[in-house]
């Protein structure tokens, strides 16, 4: 609609403006009357306007209505279709669907909790927070270096004095080409290396102490997922061992033992 | 809408038996704005049949201060006449817009024009109204 529509149609609104202010339900239609009888070029015409109309509804209201006419009109409810209320209307009523459809988000979003909750453990939170480190590393900013990823252990004690930094059988056997020991909040000690084998990232880090004082104690692989990152992660020792590859918990299935998967 | 009872208690029936044949058959009248757009042209097509009036271009004159007391000196039966007598669909726009019945949206519904023609066709009766006026209350008050 153009400008010039719009102009048009708001002249032309106060000359079909109701008499009765019940019948003002319109938005455009009351600021066109508000204009009419705050202007000052229409005050005078529009209140003339509406005297008239008024008179005129007056006349017309007093116009005689046969009895057979005026004593249909108190039953015409009778013929008009009355609205049915059938559950099929209010399924599609879309009020209905926006709730349903917040409570679906709602009962999704708690599940989702809930399924992250029951797959917690000693060191998961710390474990989710590698992932995010793992999605944002470079291997240019890890030291260069050509052995086995078993091999690393030793140097993590020798050079940094990590005592049980050693990485499990199962990925001991892949070719290393960076490592790095760094200082973490949570973590704390982190030795992260950077093998062939899928870009994968090894992570060993020390196991949280738990609250009545004593080292965690749990046994096997447990999963963890994090934005589009997947880990498994091992305790022993005292220290977590966790790998980690962009993926799914099936994509690193096939590098654990079968009976612990 | 007719100007004659007779006719127009004649569209009123027709209108009442289609809408009972109507919720007979299952389909009754969705809301009251069809009995009123039934009506209409069934007052029309009443309208069409016998003696048809000529047409005569009415003189305009712009509403006056004192149109209300002009007004009140009329009978409701000579303003009936008046409104029946107006060309469609002025006539229809000003039987409708003066039973007070309907906003305007209700109004360009039921008369299927836009605001523009509607406030064109209520302002020009105005008008013509006024003229009229002026004539028919001299005259009686000589």
């Amino acid at each position: 609609m153009n400008l010039t529509l719009v102009s048009r149609r708001q002249r032309a609104l106060p000359y079909c403006a109701p008499f009765s202010e019940t019948r003002v339900t319109d938005r455009a239609m009351r600021i066109a009357v508000h204009r009419a009888r705050k202007g000052k070029a229409t005050m005078e015409s529009f209140s003339w306007q509406q005297n008239f109309d008024r008179t005129v509804a007056g006349l017309v209201r007093a116009i005689p209505i046969p009895q057979e006419i005026s004593e249909w009109f108190a039953n015409e409810k009778l013929l008009t279709a009355t609205a049915k209320h059938s559950w099929r209307k209010a399924v599609r009523n879309p009020v209905t669907i926006a709730i349903a459809l917040a409570l679906l988000v709602i009962a999704g979003v708690f599940a989702i909790k809930l399924r992250e909750k029951m797959q917690d453990f000693p060191g998961s939170a710390t474990a989710r927070k590698l992932l995010t480190v793992a999605s944002s590393t470079r291997s240019i900013i890890l030291d260069p270096v050509k052995t086995d990823a078993g091999a690393l252990g030793d140097l993590f004690f020798m050079k940094h004095r990590l005592e049980h930094y050693d990485v499990p059988a199962e990925f001991a056997d892949f070719h290393a080409i960076g490592c790095r020991v760094f200082d973490d909040d949570e973590a704390h000690r982190v030795a992260q290396i950077w093998v062939v084998e899928r870009r994968m990232q090894l992570f060993l880090f020390p196991a949280e102490k738990q609250k009545d004082g004593r080292e965690a104690d749990w046994k096997g692989w447990r999963y963890v997922e994090q934005e589009g990152w997947a880990g498994v992660v091992q305790q022993r020792n005292g220290v977590y061992f966790m790998a980690a590859l962009r993926g799914k918990k099936k994509d690193l299935a096939p590098y654990l033992p079968k009976s612990q998967d | 809408m007719t100007g004659d009872v007779g006719k127009a208690q004649e569209a009123f029936r027709s209108t009442v038996r289609e809408a009972a044949r109507r919720a007979a058959d299952g389909e009754p009248p969705p809301d009251r704005l069809w009995f009123f757009r039934e009506a209409r042209w069934r007052c029309l097509a009443v309208c069409d049949e016998g003696i048809q009036a000529e047409h005569i271009e009415m003189g305009e004159e712009e509403l006056s201060a004192d149109a209300a007391d002009q007004l009140a000196r009329l009978d409701a039966e000579q303003l009936a006449i008046w409104i029946a007598g107006a060309p469609e669909p002025q006539r229809t726009a000003l039987a409708l817009f003066y039973l007070d019945e309907f906003d305007h949206h209700e109004l360009l519904s039921l008369l299927e024009i836009k605001v523009t023609e509607l406030s064109a066709l209520l302002a020009k009766a105005r008008r013509q109204f006024q003229a009229w006026l002026d004539a028919v209350v001299q005259i009686e008050a000589q």
